[in-house]
């Protein structure tokens, strides 16, 4: 047996190390709140540059319901991790689903808002800067949206087929933080385009 | 190997590695592998073949620029082959071989038996060494300019609006983008996991205080990377949209700016550079100890200087962009944080030094290549805090000095450090040592190699010779200095031949290293070379930075002193 | 982690199990990358491959993670050094004596340059006061070294109220105060004697003489108009009373005292010679083993 380094006085010490899930979710966060902010940055540098119309202050209009939606769901997201804690699995699977609708809601909105831009408007991402920086940014968040809804809904699959148990707390916790992650990335966004740029 | 078969319950090891495997279950194993320590040796290898064939287009370069009006190669293929060196030199050759020394480290050093995600490390891996091929897949792939060959062509920073599909017709660009986009995915991925591994996957005892050097460098790194390379791919997502979705974010006729993507690009690029320094620190840190025979002088101050480094590094990216026109108020604060960070590499290399100081110096081929980093990272240092003075940038930029410059830091300090590095730790690898005979040649060889090519190499650049020429004329007065750089370039070639000769044939017929060959102090030393899958039969406790010491000299502990 | 006793008393350990499942994945996305650049066939290959490798990658970790059991090899490894001699260099007594091994808290210095930086003030606008009849002068001198559209500014300029200029000479002020304030409490310990004389009246004249011969080059503008005894009245007074509110609080213990002889900690022995033994015995450890 090989032996390894020890040094008897220490070992009863308890030795608690984070979650690794935690840690890497924590650190992909990190990765993509750069990638988010080098986007917002090219958002913010060009406002107002834009050679041609149409300009944001013609075409944009304030997606109160869409945010209102996406925000709740992140307080649905948590209720499901909290009560698959609580080992209510019925109840998870609701939240969940009440979570994935939310989330459904806000993607078909955004998708309605750029049918209504691109063929009545008449902003496409070739139009002008405005338009390049706007669907880029928006589109790289509706990109994320679309991920964590993937995600969510196989975790809603899962815990309907009677799956998910309360070992799978930490994982679904995990995703949670993907998805509060997302919805904080929309505040940004929100901010940036449809307040400071309009 | 042999001790990848499932075999639950016998532990009679005799069948299995009496008969050799086939190549074919060879090959299995290693494309299915999940251990931190093949596929950290798998980034090693790929990174020196890749080293290979960068190195081989420098060489090209070199004697296209010996001599004046020389016509070697077309200055198109010269156009590809320095875009090709630079990318591939920086992002399948440097970045593969840190990681990979990091991966196989790593986790025997924190005493782990692999890494936080081993699934996740396998596809980081398989992904960069995707990317790298893509790239050169570009030689035959699409078309370029006139339907010629099609590699990059647009320099390693791609500066817009050269990469607008006006003048970069074809897919030549995309093959770079799509490859450095791949690259990027591994390397966040990498990197999220080394950072993970260090928070999750330390063993009892293992406080943060207590890591060695190299891990928690490694951790400050990997977080860099977060921030650094994620930009670099936004950058790449948006010249994608532009050259296939034709948004105008780099197009200059519809007001979009050049400058945006050279602010972008550098927020990656020069953070990059400390990326790759840092694990050179890394090695620097673990290694001149050991053959000085001291503890590390000043630990804390590392870490911090090390932290330092990590923040101030990315504050400091458009020193680079001196030459744009940025206004007296952006240079003046980009010249003052440049400056700064030449601090906390001060307080690194006089801990180096103080660590050498009195100590019983072993002067091994390993420490002679950290020896040789230490004084060539001084001098690269200093002609960086040079460039750093916005009007004597002014003067130099773009010229062959810069050229000179990075490329002291790159192949003076990354490259000998990793040399050292690969001296210090292939026995651990292999099981077997390196001839120390034919690496003193090599040092020798390299070393005057080195300084014949990039010593000189500052001249012309004063002389005012500019980078990225395609030749010269003979009355500049620029040949003499190019064709002593061309030889040294030679000199170094054969060195690095001497080198990869050393490693093929010390594998086969090298002296058997033994656990501890170094009678070193970190616990990766306490473990088999190479060491089993599992790294450690008993998950080890430690009680102090520097553990063997503490278990070779019991009735002295490191314990007292921290 | 701790169930890892019993599993190597079984003679194998727990690993995660080979797959290729990531490698499959990562030709997906490699795929669907030259997928763009060549044909879209090789992007739906891509993409095929990507979904498989996704699915694969999947069923390993969920439920539950696979895993195999490696038997762990007999094998005795001796962890010792290879050289037995471990000597310490001698070392004269001296050593290391200037160290402290008390000193003040970090925020000793801090309140020290917020009140020296107050009192600096004082003569500084009175100057300002006397000679140009304006208490703005000073503060607008010290901000014109950072524009550079100040540099030919007159003294009627100066003399009037500018927010900017003042909001940059606080910054300036400040900034420097703070900075002087912490060295003021690292330092003052390791004078001799009479801390607060030497601290409140050498060192601003040593300082006074470093900053004459430099302030042409750091800003030429006050370079010309500074008046030197005002100068060094301001910087006296900064010293004074910087050097008395570090000098009024308590000193804490630095690391070094935790390498000292528990007699000499608990009071009990103060032999000075004593006292630096045990940290001397860490800095030489391992010298020469």
């Amino acid at each position: 047996m090989s032996q390894a380094a020890v040094i008897p006085q220490n070992a009863p010490e308890v030795w608690k190390l984070p979650s690794r899930g935690i840690v890497g979710m924590a650190c992909l966060i990190l990765a993509e709140a750069a990638i988010f902010l080098i986007f917002v940055v090219a958002y913010v540098y060009y406002i107002g540059k834009s050679l041609s119309g149409p300009t944001p202050r013609d075409v944009l209009t304030l997606p109160i319901f869409a945010t209102i939606c996406l925000l709740s769901s992140s307080l649905t997201v948590h209720l499901a991790v909290s009560t698959l804690h609580g080992d209510k699995r019925r109840l998870c699977s609701l939240w969940l689903a009440a979570t994935v609708l939310l989330g459904s809601i806000f993607l078909g909105s955004t998708a309605l808002e750029w049918y209504h831009l691109i063929y009545h408007d008449g902003l496409s991402i070739r139009t002008n800067l405005f338009g390049s920086t706007y669907y880029s940014l928006v589109g790289l968040h509706a990109s994320h949206v679309i991920v964590g809804l993937l995600m969510l809904t196989l975790a809603l699959i899962f815990s309907l087929r009677g799956a998910v148990t309360t070992r799978h707390t930490e994982r679904l916790q995990v995703l949670s933080l993907y998805w509060h992650f997302v919805d904080g990335i929309w505040v940004v966004v929100f901010l940036v385009v449809y307040v400071l740029g309009r | 190997m042999a001790t990848q078969t499932p075999v639950p319950a016998v532990l009679d090891q005799t069948t299995s590695t009496a008969c050799r495997p086939m190549w074919l279950e060879v090959l299995h194993d290693w494309v299915t592998t999940v251990d931190h320590k093949k596929i950290g040796l798998m980034y090693i290898g790929y990174a020196l073949l890749f080293l290979v064939v960068a190195g081989f287009e420098a060489l090209l370069i070199r004697i296209q620029l010996a001599i004046p009006n020389n016509t070697f190669v077309s200055p198109q293929v010269f156009n590809r082959l320095f875009t090709m060196h630079g990318s591939t030199m920086i992002f399948f050759v440097a970045m593969p071989v840190l990681f990979g020394f990091g991966n196989y480290l790593i986790p025997l050093m924190i005493g782990a038996r692999d890494m936080a995600f081993p699934r996740l490390n396998a596809f980081s891996f398989w992904v960069s060494a995707f990317g790298g091929l893509l790239l050169y897949f570009s030689y035959f792939g699409g078309s370029g300019l006139y339907g010629a060959g099609s590699a990059p062509d647009v320099g390693w920073w791609a500066y817009a609006p050269l990469t607008a599909k006006a003048f970069s017709p074809g897919h030549s660009t995309d093959y770079w983008t799509l490859a450095i986009l791949l690259s990027g995915v591994g390397t966040i991925g990498t990197a999220l996991n080394i950072v993970t591994t260090v928070i999750c996957m330390r063993c009892p005892g293992m406080k943060l205080s207590r890591m060695p050097l190299l891990v928690w460098i490694y951790l400050v790194m990997s977080l860099m990377a977060f921030v650094t390379i994620s930009p670099l791919t936004a950058a790449q997502i948006m010249l994608m949209l532009d050259r296939y979705l034709g948004s105008h974010l780099f197009d200059t006729q519809a007001g979009g700016s050049a400058v945006l993507w050279m602010h972008f690009f550098w927020i990656f690029g020069h953070p990059e550079v400390y990326i790759l320094i840092l694990p050179a620190f890394a090695f620097a840190n673990e290694i001149i100890p050991v053959f000085s025979r001291k503890a590390i002088f000043g630990y804390p101050a590392m870490v911090a200087a090390t932290v330092g480094i990590g923040f101030v590094s990315l504050s400091v990216w458009a020193h680079h962009m001196f030459t744009v026109g940025m206004g007296a108020g952006a240079n003046t604060f980009f010249v003052f944080s440049s400056m700064t960070i030449a601090v906390p590499t001060g307080i690194k290399i006089f801990n180096w030094l103080a660590t050498i100081w009195g100590g019983k110096i072993r002067f091994t081929t390993s420490m002679m290549f950290a020896i040789g980093f230490l004084f060539q990272f001084l001098i690269a240092g200093l002609t960086g805090i040079m460039l750093a003075v916005a009007p004597f940038d002014w003067q130099l930029g773009n010229s062959y000095f810069v050229v000179a410059h990075f490329h002291y830091v790159i192949v003076g300090g990354i490259l000998f450090m990793l040399f050292s590095a690969f001296y210090y730790w292939y026995p651990k690898m292999t099981g077997r040592m390196l001839s120390e005979k034919l690496g003193k040649w090599h040092f020798w060889l390299f070393l005057i190699g080195f300084h014949l090519t990039f010593d000189i190499m500052h001249i012309p650049g004063i002389l005012g010779m500019p980078r990225r020429i395609y030749t010269y004329e003979a009355d500049r007065g620029w040949m003499i200095w190019n064709l002593l750089v061309s030889s040294g370039a030679m000199i170094q070639t054969v060195g690095v031949l001497l080198f990869v000769y050393n490693l093929v044939r010390s594998y086969f017929k090298g002296a058997v290293a033994g656990a501890d060959p170094w009678d070193g102090w970190t616990l990766e030393w306490s473990t088999t070379s190479p060491p089993p899958s599992y790294n450690f039969a008993v998950i080890p406790s430690v009680g102090s930075r520097r553990p063997l010491w503490d278990l070779k000299h019991p009735e002295d502990p490191d314990n007292n002193y921290e | 982690m701790n169930n890892d006793e019993e599993r190597t008393q079984s003679g194998v350990v727990e690993l995660p199990s080979p797959t290729a499942w990531p490698m499959v994945l990562a030709l997906g996305l490699a795929l669907i990358c030259t997928g763009m650049v060549t044909n879209v066939v090789i992007g739906l290959l891509g993409l095929l491959l990507f979904v498989w490798g996704g699915i694969g990658w999947f069923l390993q970790v969920l439920p539950h993670e696979q895993h195999v059991e490696v038997p762990v090899l007999n094998e005795e490894i001796e962890i010792a050094s290879s050289r037995r001699l471990k000597a310490r260099l001698p070392a004269s007594d001296m050593h290391r004596k200037i160290l402290p091994i008390e000193t003040y808290h970090i925020s000793a210095g801090i309140k020290g340059g917020i009140a020296g930086g107050i009192a600096m003030i004082v003569p500084a606008a009175l100057f300002g006061l006397i000679r140009y009849h304006s208490i703005w002068y000073a503060a607008n001198l010290l901000a014109a070294g950072g524009f550079v559209s100040w540099i030919g500014a007159s003294d009627a300029f100066l003399s009037q109220f500018h927010m900017q200029g003042l909001f940059a000479a606080i910054a300036i002020h400040g900034l420097t105060s703070l900075l002087v304030g912490l060295l003021y409490g690292a330092v003052l310990p390791m004078y001799p004697r009479y801390p607060i004389v030497t601290a409140g009246l050498v060192a601003p004249l040593l300082f006074t003489g470093i900053l004459h011969s430099a302030l042409g080059v750091i800003s030429p503008i006050l370079n010309q108009r500074i008046d030197w005894f005002w100068f060094v009245i301001s910087q006296v007074a900064f010293g004074l009373v910087c050097g008395f509110v570090v000098n009024l609080h308590t000193r804490v213990r630095t690391a070094q005292f935790r390498a000292l002889p528990f007699a000499v900690r608990a009071g009990i022995h103060s032999d000075f010679a004593a006292r630096n033994d045990p940290a001397e015995k860490a800095d030489k450890k391992d010298q020469a083993q």
